[in-house]
């Protein structure tokens, strides 16, 4: 992809070759993200959508590869560095302190802010984006219904004032209106200028609201392009939009 | 030239038939060529000076019976993952067990005065049946859970022996009567030998079964394991109640050869302790690597105690840092140690062996 | 780890996550109360001091390992260790300022003596809480997570062996203690004589129990090792250094259970096996209430306490080794992720 001067890779996943014990799941991958991005990465179950984001955030390991944020390679790092830099990371599992109430899961996400006074602002800001977080501040997260959960993994990752986020599946399992007011809300806080990579398999969605795609199959890059085209595009109408 | 020049090359593999069968009638039993002539070396022993001295057949002995101790050891916790850390209680119930019903001595309450040459088996069987009830009651959890119970159970036992004073005297012991009525030790290390062989025979020959196999299966994936039709407590249970039963045995040995007996001496979780650190260090998981490691390490401890009075309890030191250290960085312990030379010693000389066609004579 | 707020109704939450009945719980609470009652009544009040009294320092000594156990999912072995490296220290640093306060006394020195001790021992179970974290557990760590649970505690098993014997090799086995830390008449109230040793050790005890459940409730850092012992890879996922955590959690619980040993310096004197009760105690407390279950340790600390004072009453010194553990092991048979319920993780599935 061919880039002007002024515009800022953000994140760049370069030729990762990654995987568990003895199996590779990821082939040569590589994206980039650029400042105020809205991106998607889809493809099926098992494609190493999930093994992407991982190892960009630092829980995995590349056999291969780097990975830069901000210019700075960080596929050494550990994981609460990586988080610390500015990069956020909503898993897929979630992750929630689940013996804890919202209030103290969000405020943990704020970890690395070290002045109270924004860390209330921030908790102010999540609040707005998410009301129905705020009725349940004092509630423990484990008792919470699986959309209230994935608002609050999400609320979590905004509390550290990234500039990126990666999202795993955040809609998985949600009643459409509960995945609708989750997109929402990343598209909101991509205007606000956090860049995000979307992992998605909510295809029709995903491509509505972010600017660019990815298709991951079997852990390699087989397509990428502005979403406007990919959702003309004959193999991903097939595959994914069931058309 | 009357020798076929490749026969010539082939002589130093292989040898007749009979030594083929013999080995591997050995090897069903854990024992390689080097173990039986270390085994033989180790009998022949006490006839021999040095050490056919009163101090040093001692040493010999106690170096046996921690070898045994640790082969018991051995196959729970390296077979079943399975730390048995009330194990130095199952001792005692042998001891005590087999101490009682031997006892004709008016100062206790019971005077059965069986022989302890069936009082030890008996003895065994209690504490077999003890492991069994233990094992069902905490096998069915993780190992960790297993390993505290026993723990408490054996804390439990101790305080008991100590506290039953009518029946056990308490700290203050008894004294059964020993197994021998000689005073020499040379029949008492033959008898302790004899029991490491059958221990590690038996239990080299379960876990060269198919009761081995379902130990493999149910330690790499406990859930294949039961679908194949494994149920994994009652294999778990059949190898701690085994284990129990040979611990119990030992313990009788101990309370007609020693021929005194406390419960703080032989119960305490300190000596349950040494033994684990003998089949860490050792290697566990093998049978063998323990007893190998018994031996040294009681002539180390021993010469070490007569000869640094001014520093007592240095040679545990040592040991413990060993075992830390092996945990940490050498899980495979000494036995490991072993294979990896006895490997760069075989592909030494394999390579020697086989020289490249057109290079034969 | 099952803790949140610090109202009251969500500890009752917190000690008892499930919200069925709760039957062993039950149980032994009400077996509890009837031995308290008992022991008031037969023993009279003094017994219910020396109950308080020990409680405390149970409760002490069990909120470390159940924090170990929480944030580091190790099974210590060794914390008997720290309670004795504690008394060490204490009387190492206590015992020369008594004698110098023999020949020349000094009201001030002879009230403040005592509390150097015992900060001598917090920062040095704290040093060597660092010390042995850093050498042993991150190393462990950093090698191989297989088989964490068996291979920690079996670690801790041979740290054990190393410090009893090494104290043994080094400082002797001897017993060093002290008659008593303040030479002041007990006091006397309601009939009851309390020594004031005991009170301090008590109030100790209460306050440090107090101040830590503050800084794991309402703090930042302290929020963070809650949150290490309930999803590592959330934590981390936050910005948690997880090393820095378990540095830290070990760090403290060896610095509590140091305390612990100094301020009952003179009723256990410093010897190389004088961990081993503390070590029973503190495991019985935590398989009791649940592994890693804070809050209920602390009440943990207590009722164990009940059960050791009921013992030495109704059966005798002696029996202190058997009837508490034949109850412990009857409950866990019961019970098996203790009364309260444990949130360790991966301890108990099969």
């Amino acid at each position: 992809m061919v880039l002007c001067a002024w515009e800022v890779r953000l994140l760049e996943i370069k030729n990762i070759d990654a995987g568990y014990d003895f199996l590779q799941v990821l082939w040569d991958v590589s994206l980039s993200v650029q400042e105020g991005e809205f991106v998607a990465l889809v493809g099926p179950n098992g494609a190493g959508k999930t093994t992407t984001l991982r190892t960009t955030a630092g829980l995995l390991r590349p056999s291969a590869g780097k990975v830069i944020f901000d210019g700075k390679p960080i596929s050494g790092l550990r994981p609460y560095q990586i988080s610390r830099m500015g990069l956020a990371y909503v898993s897929e599992s979630l992750n929630l302190f689940t013996n804890m109430t919202v209030r103290e899961n969000l405020l943990l996400g704020a970890y690395s802010i070290h002045d109270k006074n924004q860390r209330e602002e921030v908790l102010r800001f999540v609040f707005q984006l998410f009301p129905r977080l705020e009725e349940r501040a004092r509630q423990l997260a484990g008792t919470m219904s699986g959309g209230e959960r994935k608002m609050l993994a999400i609320a979590r990752g905004i509390m550290s004032n990234p500039r990126a986020m990666l999202v795993d599946e955040p809609s998985l399992g949600l009643a459409p209106y509960l995945a609708h007011e989750v997109f929402q809300g990343l598209l909101t806080l991509n205007k606000r200028g956090v860049t995000i990579l979307l992992v998605e398999q909510n295809v029709h969605m995903t491509l509505e609201i972010t600017s660019r795609a990815y298709v991951l199959e079997h852990g390699r890059v087989v397509m990428a392009g502005p979403s406007r085209e990919l959702k003309q595009n004959e193999h991903v109408r097939k595959a994914y939009l069931g058309i | 030239m009357n020798s076929n020049p490749e026969l010539e090359q082939e002589r130093p593999v292989a040898r007749g038939g009979l030594w083929q069968t013999v080995v591997a009638a050995l090897g069903r039993v854990g024992i390689t060529p080097l173990g039986l002539a270390l085994l033989i070396i180790i009998a022949i022993l006490p006839n021999v000076s040095p050490f056919n001295q009163e101090h040093i057949l001692r040493w010999l002995i106690a170096g046996a019976f921690l070898g045994a101790q640790a082969v018991a050891f051995d196959f729970t916790s390296g077979f079943i993952n399975v730390v048995n850390f009330g194990f130095a209680a199952m001792l005692g119930l042998g001891a005590y067990t087999s101490a009682l019903l031997a006892n004709t001595a008016p100062y206790l309450v019971l005077k059965p005065g069986i022989t302890p040459w069936i009082g030890i088996w008996v003895g065994a069987l209690v504490a077999g049946l003890v492991g069994l009830l233990l094992g069902m009651l905490t096998l069915r959890l993780r190992g960790i859970y297993a390993a505290v119970m026993a723990w408490f159970v054996g804390i439990a036992l101790m305080g008991l022996a100590t506290n039953l004073t009518t029946v056990t005297r308490g700290s203050m012991g008894l004294h059964p009567i020993t197994l021998l009525a000689t005073n020499d030790n040379r029949p008492y290390f033959y008898i302790i030998l004899g029991m490491l062989v059958l221990i590690y025979v038996t239990l080299n020959l379960v876990t060269k079964s198919t009761i081995g196999l379902a130990f493999k299966a149910i330690g790499q994936n406990i859930d294949a394991a039961r679908a194949s039709g494994i149920n994994p407590t009652k294999y778990r249970v059949f190898n701690f109640a085994l284990s129990c039963t040979f611990a119990g045995l030992l313990g009788g040995f101990y309370a007609h050869y020693y021929g005194s007996l406390t419960p703080q001496t032989l119960m305490h979780t300190s000596k349950t302790v040494e033994v684990l650190a003998i089949v860490y260090i050792g290697g566990r998981g093998t049978l063998w690597g323990g007893v190998a490691f018994a031996f040294p390490f009681i002539f180390f401890i021993e010469y070490l105690r007569s000869n640094l009075t001014n520093l007592p309890g240095l040679q545990l030191v040592i040991y413990g840092v060993l075992m830390m250290l092996v945990m940490i960085y050498y899980p495979a312990g000494l036995s490991g140690l072993y294979y990896w030379a006895e490997a760069k010693v075989r592909t030494m000389l394999s390579r020697r062996h086989t020289l490249p066609a057109n290079e034969r004579v | 780890m099952s803790t949140s707020t610090i109202q009251l109704p969500r500890v009752r939450q917190a000690i008892k996550p499930s919200s069925r009945r709760n039957t062993p719980a039950v149980v032994v609470g009400v077996l509890s109360l009837v031995i308290a009652v008992l022991i008031g009544v037969i023993g009279g009040p003094a017994q219910l001091i020396t109950t308080l009294v020990t409680g405390g320092i149970w409760a002490l000594m069990s909120v470390g390992l159940a924090l170990i156990f929480g944030v580091m999912n190790i099974p210590h072995f060794a914390h008997g260790e720290s309670f004795m490296l504690g008394a060490f220290t204490a009387w190492l640093v206590f015992a020369p300022l008594n004698r110098y306060l023999q020949g020349h006394p000094s009201a001030f020195l002879s009230v403040v003596a005592p509390f150097a001790g015992m900060i001598a021992a917090v920062i040095a179970g704290a040093v060597i809480g660092v010390v042995i974290e850093r050498l042993i557990f991150a190393t462990l760590r950093h090698r191989t997570k297989e088989g964490w649970i068996m291979n920690a505690f079996l670690l801790t098993v041979g740290l054990s062996y190393v410090l009893t014997n090494g104290a043994t090799l080094t400082i002797g086995p001897d017993y060093r203690g002290v008659p008593q830390y303040w030479d002041v008449p007990p006091l006397q109230f309601l009939g009851i004589r309390l020594t004031v040793d005991r009170l301090v050790a008590f109030a100790i005890a209460l306050v440090v129990i107090g101040a830590l459940w503050i800084f794991l409730q309402r703090t930042n850092t302290g929020r963070a090792i809650r949150a290490v012992s309930q999803d590592e890879t959330g934590a981390q996922m936050v910005g948690i250094n997880l090393d820095g955590i378990q540095t830290l959690t070990f760090s403290l619980a060896t610095a509590t259970a140091a305390l612990a040993g100094a301020s009952l310096l003179f009723m256990y004197p410093a010897y190389p096996m004088v961990g081993l009760n503390p070590l029973y105690y503190s495991w019985y407390v935590v398989m009791l209430v649940g592994l890693g279950n804070v809050p209920g340790a602390i009440l943990g600390g207590f009722i164990v306490a009940l059960f050791q004072t009921a013992t030495q009453q109704f059966f005798g010194i002696a029996w202190i080794n058997v009837i508490p553990t034949a109850i412990m092991v009857i409950v866990l048979l019961v019970a098996p992720s203790g009364i309260f319920g444990s949130e360790v993780k991966g301890v108990q599935e099969q």
